[in-house]
């Protein structure tokens, strides 16, 4: 069936919240606290896009939001942590290239999926 | 928010790593995927070759997700719900238990009432009117003593399709197919939101029948049947072959939980609806509101 039934999951609507971050390395502790910051990042469902830039598909504003303040809540003492939310009509616009070559941007996730 | 269905027909092995879901495939070209187990609501186990860890299960039902399992024909054959689907359980069940005969039957009527009314704004919509329908959903009794929900049955299941001698049974002839795989989908939809409202879905408000497991998912999702209707009457209108069930169909019916409905003067995904009925519900069992929210088509 057509779109018009199914108007609530839009590409406006959806959202991906990305995760940036440089966190100091230098002694064993500071370490051990990244580690646990990455952990939680992908116990909450984010994926690594790049190796200090985590990615995860909100299906709405409000689930975006749950997403954004638990990663607040789990914040490192050191460190710089961008956080940033855009519609899933600006993430699929993102060129990403491997060398020269062009990559097709992550598909977001559907509703449904079959297997 | 509304959560993800996941259906699998092909072989897969599921289990879990960082909290996720972990899906990994037997033929060795096809990469692992992971899904965030908490923004599932309904997974659809068809194929026979899939290995499901323990561990996977019981992160599941924690997060009340609805596992559904086809048997060898492909068919939904079980489901499987948490037992703590809500923190205020035992309470909520007992208001359940002890709800007053007078306030069932009242319950029943209201349901009745919203599901002739949905039957009859999708006939009205596809152009069939029928006075008959209108006079009998605004007249429902009480328990819907008259009967009205099987008078209205009779006219709606004559004239939705267009096709001759067109009965609803189990096994008749399709799209008869197409709705059985439809109101499963359905059922467990309604039945995870029963569940995670905190009632028991097996103790009905009218279907008291003791073979089935279901009976208030069953009451609870009368007003919401049109939906099915609907989505199988585009899909007769539009497809040349419905009688098989292949994966092109059942992949339009497990949309279903995510088709938009008009409830409480908002648009909203049928299965946040769902919710919203379950816990209107509640608090018709446990004496806060005496109406329950049922969508209304159209």
């Amino acid at each position: 069936m057509d779109e018009k039934y199914f108007s609530r999951l839009n590409q406006y609507r959806s959202l991906w919240v990305l995760v940036f971050f440089d966190l100091p390395t230098e002694t064993r502790k500071d370490r051990k606290i990244a580690t646990s910051f990455r952990k939680k990042l992908l116990d909450d469902g984010f994926a690594m896009f790049q190796f200090s830039i985590y990615m995860r598909f909100c299906a709405s504003r409000e689930n975006a939001e749950v997403h954004i303040k638990r990663t607040k809540k789990n914040l490192p003492p050191k460190g710089k942590v961008g956080i940033m939310a855009i519609t899933d009509k600006q993430f699929g616009m993102m060129e990403i290239f491997y060398g020269t070559k062009k990559q097709e941007t992550e598909p977001p996730s559907q509703q449904l999926e079959l297997f | 928010m509304i959560k993800r269905t996941l259906f699998f027909g092909n072989p897969a092995y599921l289990s879990t790593k960082n909290e996720q879901l972990h899906i990994s495939f037997p033929e060795a070209d096809k990469v692992d995927r992971t899904v965030p187990i908490e923004d599932l609501g309904m997974i659809v186990l068809e194929n026979q070759q899939i290995t499901i860890t323990n561990g996977l299960l019981a992160k599941l039902t924690d997060r009340k997700v609805a596992i559904v399992s086809c048997n060898a024909q492909h068919l939904p054959e079980g489901l499987l719900l948490p037992m703590q689907g809500h923190t205020e359980q035992t309470e909520r069940v007992r208001y359940q238990l002890e709800a007053s005969q007078p306030l069932k039957k009242n319950l029943w009527q209201q349901t009745v009432t919203a599901k002739i009314k949905n039957q009859h704004a999708l006939l009205q919509e596809k152009g069939k009117e029928s006075k008959r329908m209108e006079y009998l959903y605004k007249n429902v009794n009480s328990g819907d003593s008259g009967n009205h929900e099987a008078q209205a049955a009779a006219i709606y299941w004559q004239e939705l399709f267009d096709i001759p001698d067109f009965n609803r049974a189990q096994a008749g002839i399709p799209p008869n197919n197409l709705l059985n795989y439809g109101y499963a989908i359905l059922r467990a939809v309604i039945a995870r939101a029963l569940v995670s409202s905190g009632m028991l879905p097996g103790v009905g408000i009218w279907h008291r029948n003791k073979y089935n497991a279901y009976c208030l998912a069953d009451d609870i999702m009368e007003p919401y049947r049109p939906y099915v209707d609907l989505m199988v009457s585009h899909i007769v209108e539009t497809q040349d072959d419905y009688s098989e069930l292949s994966t092109e169909l059942k992949k339009e019916l497990l949309s279903i939980p995510a088709l938009d409905v008009k409830i409480d003067g908002q648009k909203s995904p049928l299965m946040v609806a769902a919710s919203r009925t379950t816990s209107s519900l509640f608090e018709c069992f446990a004496g806060i509101s005496r109406k329950i929210i049922y969508p209304e088509y159209g």
